[in-house]
């Protein structure tokens, strides 16, 4: 391999413009539309969790959409290293996961919004707090789970895919954002979960699917106009804003089509991607 | 950093396992000639890579939960060196708090982007790109930011994940020159504790501070540490043995003026 080959981005080069292949639906798989798959649906009571800094509940952005949430701290004392609080009114750290929520909330507006705050000063609970939110999101039945985060951590390798499997058997999507750094990560790799990397398209509901996982779906992430916390905007750039494009669409998805399961909502997620031909 | 008095040996052993694994990840050692001197050049090679008007990195400050600007290459950069952000502050918090690079644009715009911050340093930036330095065993030992691309509105993916690549690089580099910083001390804290436990302190512990003092290779460092180690893993006897070696040594040089080649 040679240096220039070395340093090709790992993940996003799926979906530049040269890149996407066109794919075919064929069969049935070719009478699955948008207009089909979510024509109509505002993700009405669909419960969306987003795993992140928190989420600004009174944002203008989000109309009111956010629900509740729980903040999950570290503690070496506790059981378990963490302690789970409730979050009524949530607020956001840092603004990421409030320009999540506010992703998801443009695509799914009428999708109630939970906060689980897993991000915190102390660096020894970090990968602790995301499980023990995945876990949360798992134990109280949320449907869509926005995850903008992961860990290159080869330890936690056994606990995420056990997570994400019992999400999978619990019928709860998991939209993860792959690492922005091109190295592996969990839980963003597992094919439980639908992971997402960003194209520098605009339209929200413009995606491909890419047929050589692990990384199966792009979708906006390059300079996004997005909420953030303290009642503002800014525009950003990451993998971590095209998972929530991903996790609106799904919430859509849901609330029109109650009865579909994991592997289901992802086989129309792909029959509806911008890439196939009909 | 001088360790306290509760230093314990599987400190050291800790700091000396993180190192190792940190030159096997590089595959080579780096020279801790001057951290200072690294810093600078990792941020200045940064700047020119991605063709940035601005660059600065913040390591972090554990004593005081803060990321502490050490080095800042550009307009207003005088101001900022030593300056200290809480860790879940503002976009460089978001990269240490989830190990995540972000790129952002528009920020002279943005009401909330620490606006009062950056006017106090004359400098304003349009358009960052932050990513975190992780050590090869995924700690997050700080945040680097470009400012500004040269020619362009923002930073792009492309950007991102190439400078993702340099900051691994950078971050093993910087992890190691530190590291080694601290083993030093730690090393010579460590001898001297080992000295006074024994009761017959004050004088072996100045003549091994002095014989200590003047090491300056890597190797050399690594190697007393190494055995340092070893000692300590061995059992009361033996590191009885080693401290009556290291005083006839200590005497044995007292006693003659010239110095060991």
């Amino acid at each position: 391999m040679t240096a220039e080959e070395s340093l090709r981005p790992a993940w996003s080069q799926h979906f530049t413009p040269d890149a996407i292949k066109e794919l075919s639906a064929a069969g049935p798989l070719a009478k699955i539309t948008p207009s089909w798959a979510w024509g109509g649906s505002t993700g009405k009571g669909i419960r969306v969790a987003v795993v992140d800094s928190g989420v600004e509940y009174d944002h203008p952005a989000l109309e009111g959409c956010v629900r509740g949430g729980v903040i999950i701290e570290y503690d070496s004392r506790a059981e378990n290293n963490y302690r789970v609080k409730a979050d009524p009114k949530p607020a956001d750290l840092s603004g990421h996961g409030t320009a999540c929520a506010g992703i998801i909330h443009s695509i799914a507006p009428e999708a109630e919004i939970y906060s689980v705050r897993v991000l915190g000063r102390n660096m020894a609970g970090r990968v602790i707090q995301f499980a023990a939110g995945l876990d949360w999101t798992i134990e109280n039945n949320m449907q869509v789970v926005n995850l903008s985060l992961s860990t290159a951590l080869e330890e936690f390798f056994g606990l995420f895919h056990d997570l994400t499997d019992q999400a999978y058997f619990k019928n709860i999507n998991l939209i993860s954002a792959v690492n922005n750094i091109p190295e592996p990560s969990y839980p963003s790799l597992f094919s439980s979960v639908i992971s997402v990397a960003a194209h520098d398209g605009q339209d929200p509901f413009t995606y491909y699917y890419n047929p050589t996982p692990p990384v199966e779906f792009g979708a906006p992430g390059i300079d996004v106009n997005v909420a953030w916390n303290r009642k503002q905007y800014l525009t950003c750039t990451g993998n971590s804003f095209a998972a929530p494009h991903i996790a609106g669409i799904t919430a859509l998805i849901r609330a029109k089509h109650p009865d579909l399961t994991p592997f289901q909502i992802k086989t129309v997620l792909m029959a509806c991607a911008s890439n196939p031909r009909r | 950093m001088i360790p306290n008095d509760d230093f314990a040996e599987e400190k050291l052993a800790a700091q000396l396992r993180r190192l190792l694994v940190s030159i096997e990840a590089s595959r080579h050692a780096v020279l801790p000639a001057s951290n200072d001197a690294l810093l600078k050049s990792i941020v200045e090679t940064a700047a020119k890579i991605f063709g940035a008007a601005a660059a600065s990195l913040l390591l972090v400050n554990e004593e005081e939960e803060a990321l502490e600007f050490k080095v800042a290459f550009g307009p207003g950069d005088h101001d900022l060196v030593g300056t200290k952000f809480p860790y879940d502050k503002g976009i460089a918090g978001y990269v240490f708090m989830t190990g995540q690079p972000i790129a952002t644009s528009n920020v002279r715009e943005d009401k909330r982007f620490d606006q009062e911050f950056a006017k106090s340093t004359g400098y304003i930036p349009n358009s960052i790109l932050a990513t975190p330095l992780i050590s090869s065993d995924d700690r997050i030992i700080g945040v680097m930011e470009v400012l500004d691309k040269i020619d362009e509105a923002a930073f792009d993916m492309r950007d991102m994940e190439l400078m993702a690549l340099f900051a691994q690089q950078a971050a093993l580099a910087i992890d190691q020159s530190q590291q080694t910083e601290t083993i030093t001390e730690t090393l010579i804290h460590g001898l001297r504790r080992l000295a006074d436990e024994d009761g017959n302190s004050a004088e072996l512990s100045d003549a091994l501070k002095n014989s200590l003092g003047g090491i300056v290779s890597f190797a050399e460092i690594m190697e007393l540490a190494d055995l340092f180690h070893d000692i300590s893993q061995l059992g009361e006897a033996e590191r009885r043995a080693c401290l009556q070696v290291l005083r006839v040594f200590s005497e044995y040089r007292k006693s003659h003026s010239r110095r060991f080649r």
